[in-house]
């Protein structure tokens, strides 16, 4: 087993999930939130599987996998709704979608 | 300093360095494309954490899938790569308001990270991780592996739906 | 390791025995999409496609008397999993029987097939949410619903604000997935299981560190929020449901607040805490959180910003937005107590509250055909010019009040009544004064319908018979329901029995 001590693989997920949450909090492209959304989610399974290797068991890798496929769909369907506003509107900047208000 | 702690660190700075550049980068491709190299240290990181499983399924969902997808959306949807951070006041409010609950997370989650009384159990076996994750795929989690499967039936029919042209 | 044998293979068929409801519904959603390619020339083949599998997929579900856990202990069918699934299946056949009436839906020659077996595939998920007792199934069958109603509610594209309520959806949606998602992984770290028992029973032996078990808590709290729309994760509601269809809008307000108060009681109420005994009907929670003073803070907030924010609404749908997060509000209070009462009350509520909200929105949807509008200025007159289906609308109203003789009252008394006897007196009285609160919004829009322009002779609007009758079965039932609500007490019962 390697030497790195489990704290520091979590501390850097931890910092990917931060630097995901500023991008989903001050960015307005919505391709670029979704970007953002995926470094979350990325973070998220080096959390698992740093746990799941760290505790030896798999049952942390298999939530990699589910996290994984889902995020592919949500990826997918999000994109499909981007183009659909795209198409109607000309932008993709989230605040420039204002006909409902906030 | 030995090769774990070097290979580590490489890829840690990997990730940390095109994370920021995916945020903060004024062009989209940019950041599309550092994006790849986040997905590829967390990859590497993966592997060095014995999970090479799930280092090969992150490089192929995450940038044979999701990437390829993303960067079609770019291309699709962006004539122009300009600026699209707020500016005004407004936009530093924003700032100040994001730079301070970063601020906060961060610390709140290294201390937690570095006090936390996390479990830890026998590294086992290192080189069977296909093999338990297939055993634990058709036996605990059967069920969440054929839900799986509906839901990306929903999401193919949903993106699709959404996604052509007016039928 | 599970060992691979016979017995595996004889557990699986068992299990799959207790699944058979859920079994019809994923058949039923792929032979709706099959119909629908292969006989293209009829519209509504899906819809009665549809429409046949629930009644199959309610047929099964009443004769699945088995209870237990199932699957390797990922999922638990008991009584409690049941009434949610009733509930949903029940709002869902409503909502594909009322979008037949939809013009919005049909309009401009719409192909209208995928938008019935989405519904299936929305029902599917969640069902799979009501029983699953494992965080990777809960996050998997969230994720199908919300999927689903991504789709949904961005069906009608061409429309802008449909297509802008379906964007908000999906961001806010994966957000709050996210940083459920980082719970759960922080949750595993901590007790090394998916199971909400073994973590449950990791953390009775106190052994945990404290801040980061908080932490992973509020965390899917954030994620179940969302879906039941509590404050502070409320703020995309008012968005998407004035953008989606008025029929998605309504099936959000009722199904998916439903799957996410069964999750939310089944994770709180089996992972934090535990029955005192089997005589007493009252949870401890573990030391360490003090979840009933989060879920107080939480439902205190959540009706208080949304009867608030209701009142200054000129839109019907952003108003019965409102609302519906005020519901959601009253029915935390039930599980602040965590008393068996105060589940029993908030599942009372939620059957009352189901016929409540349907049916208004039946109504919206019903004026929005022929007016084209959705704003309260074009109600007024509507009490002369449809004055059945107005009738019917004041019935809904009231009941969302919770004034007698309506189903509303009923639900509101258990659960005032529970928030009493448990001594939570400020929170009952913070919930007393929001219902006041509530009452002049809603009578806002009566007043719209029958006091304001009396003097305006506008045409009568005419509807089909069909329409009418639906409206007065639900009214009815509004009415039935708030004088012999003893069957579905005694009902309701038996399945907070089984929680224990």
């Amino acid at each position: 087993m390697n030497e790195i001590p489990q704290g520091y693989y979590l501390l850097l997920a931890g910092v990917l999930f931060t630097i995901g949450t500023i991008g989903v909090l001050t960015r307005r492209n919505a391709i670029i939130i979704f970007m953002s959304i995926e470094l979350m989610l990325n973070s998220v399974n080096l959390t698992l599987v740093a746990f799941s290797s760290f505790f030896g068991d798999s049952s942390g890798q298999i939530f990699v996998f589910f996290v994984m496929a889902i995020a592919a769909a949500e990826a997918a369907v999000g994109l499909a709704i981007v183009l659909a506003l795209f198409r109607l509107k000309k932008t993709i900047y989230v605040d420039e979608a204002n006909i409902l208000k906030y | 300093m030995d090769l774990f702690e070097i290979i580590f660190y490489f890829f840690a700075a990997i990730v940390l360095v095109s994370a920021l550049v995916v945020v903060l980068s004024k062009n989209i491709m940019y950041s599309a494309f550092s994006l790849l190299f986040t997905f590829f240290g967390v990859a590497g990181l993966f592997v060095l954490l014995n999970a090479d499983f799930v280092g090969i399924t992150q490089i192929m969902v995450y940038v044979g899938g999701i990437l390829v997808l993303i960067i079609f959306g770019v291309m699709i949807t962006t004539k122009v790569t300009g600026v699209d951070i707020k500016e005004g006041i407004s936009g530093k409010l924003q700032y100040a308001g994001a730079g301070i609950i970063t601020l906060l997370t961060a610390i709140f989650l290294s201390l937690m990270f570095i006090n936390g009384k996390w479990i830890t159990g026998s590294s086992t076996d290192v080189h069977a991780t296909i093999h338990q994750i297939g055993t634990l795929l058709m036996t605990k989690y059967i069920l969440a592996f054929e839900a799986a499967a509906i839901l990306l039936l929903i999401a193919f029919i949903g993106a699709a739906l959404i996604g052509r042209r007016k039928a | 390791m599970i060992d691979i044998g016979a017995n595996f293979v004889s557990e699986l068929y068992k299990s799959l025995g207790m699944f058979i409801p859920e079994t019809v519904l994923v058949v039923t959603f792929v032979v709706a999409i099959i119909m629908d390619l292969i006989f293209r020339k009829y519209k509504n083949i899906a819809a009665f496609t549809v429409l046949a599998g629930f009644f199959v997929t309610g047929y099964t579900l009443f004769a699945c008397n088995s209870s237990g856990y199932a699957f390797s202990q990922t999922i638990a069918i008991n009584p409690f999993s049941q009434f949610f699934k009733f509930i949903i299946l029940l709002t869902s056949i409503i909502i594909v029987i009322i979008s037949f009436l939809s013009k919005e839906l049909y309009a401009e020659n719409r192909k209208v097939g995928e938008y019935y077996s989405m519904i299936a595939g929305m029902t599917f998920g969640m069902f799979l949410i009501c029983s699953s007792t494992n965080l990777i199934l809960i996050y998997l069958a969230l994720e199908t619903m919300s999927l689903s109603s991504y789709v949904l509610a961005g069906y009608t594209k061409e429309v802008k604000r449909s297509s802008e309520a379906s964007l908000k959806y999906v961001i806010f949606g994966a957000i709050s997935s996210g940083i459920m998602i980082y719970g759960i992984s922080i949750i595993f770290g901590l007790t090394g299981s998916f199971d909400l028992l073994a973590i449950n029973a990791k953390i009775a032996t106190g052994n945990l560190s404290i801040a980061p078990l908080l932490v992973s808590g509020i965390m899917i709290l954030a994620g179940i929020g969302y879906k039941i729309s509590a404050a502070p994760f409320h703020f995309w509601t008012p968005d998407v449901y004035e953008g989606a269809p008025i029929t998605i809008t309504a099936y959000l307000s009722v199904a998916s607040k439903a799957a996410g108060f069964a999750v939310l009681i089944r994770f709180v109420l089996l992972a934090f805490a535990t029955p005192i005994s089997q005589t007493q009907p009252v949870w401890q929670v573990f030391a360490g959180i003090d979840w009933k003073l989060v879920l107080a803070i939480l439902s205190v907030l959540t009706m208080t910003l949304g009867n608030l924010s209701a009142i200054w609404q000129t839109n019907i749908k952003r108003l019965l937005a409102y609302s519906s997060i005020a519901h959601a509000g009253y029915m935390l209070m039930g599980l602040v107590i965590m008393t068996s009462a105060g589940v029993l009350a908030i599942l009372v509520y939620f059957f009352m509250y189901m016929l409540m909200n349907l049916g208004a929105f039946y109504i919206v949807m019903l004026i929005a055909n022929k007016t084209g509008s959705e704003e309260m200025d074009d109600y007024i007159g509507i009490g002369y010019r449809a004055p059945i289906l107005a009738g019917c609308m004041v019935v809904f109203l009231l009941s969302l009040t919770g004034i007698p003789p309506t189903a509303g009252f009923i639900g509101k008394l258990y659960l005032f009544m529970a928030v009493i006897d448990a001594r939570w007196i400020w929170l009952a009285v913070i919930g007393v004064l929001n219902s006041v609160v509530s009452l002049f919004y809603y009578v806002k829009v009566m007043r719209n319908m029958f006091i304001r322009g009396t003097d305006k002779t506008e045409e009568p609007l005419q509807f089909s018979r069909v329409s009418i009758v639906i409206a007065l079965i639900l009214a009815g039932a509004n009415i039935y329901f708030g004088l012999w609500f003893e069957p579905i007490v005694r009902w309701v019962n038996e399945c907070v029995k089984s929680l224990f």
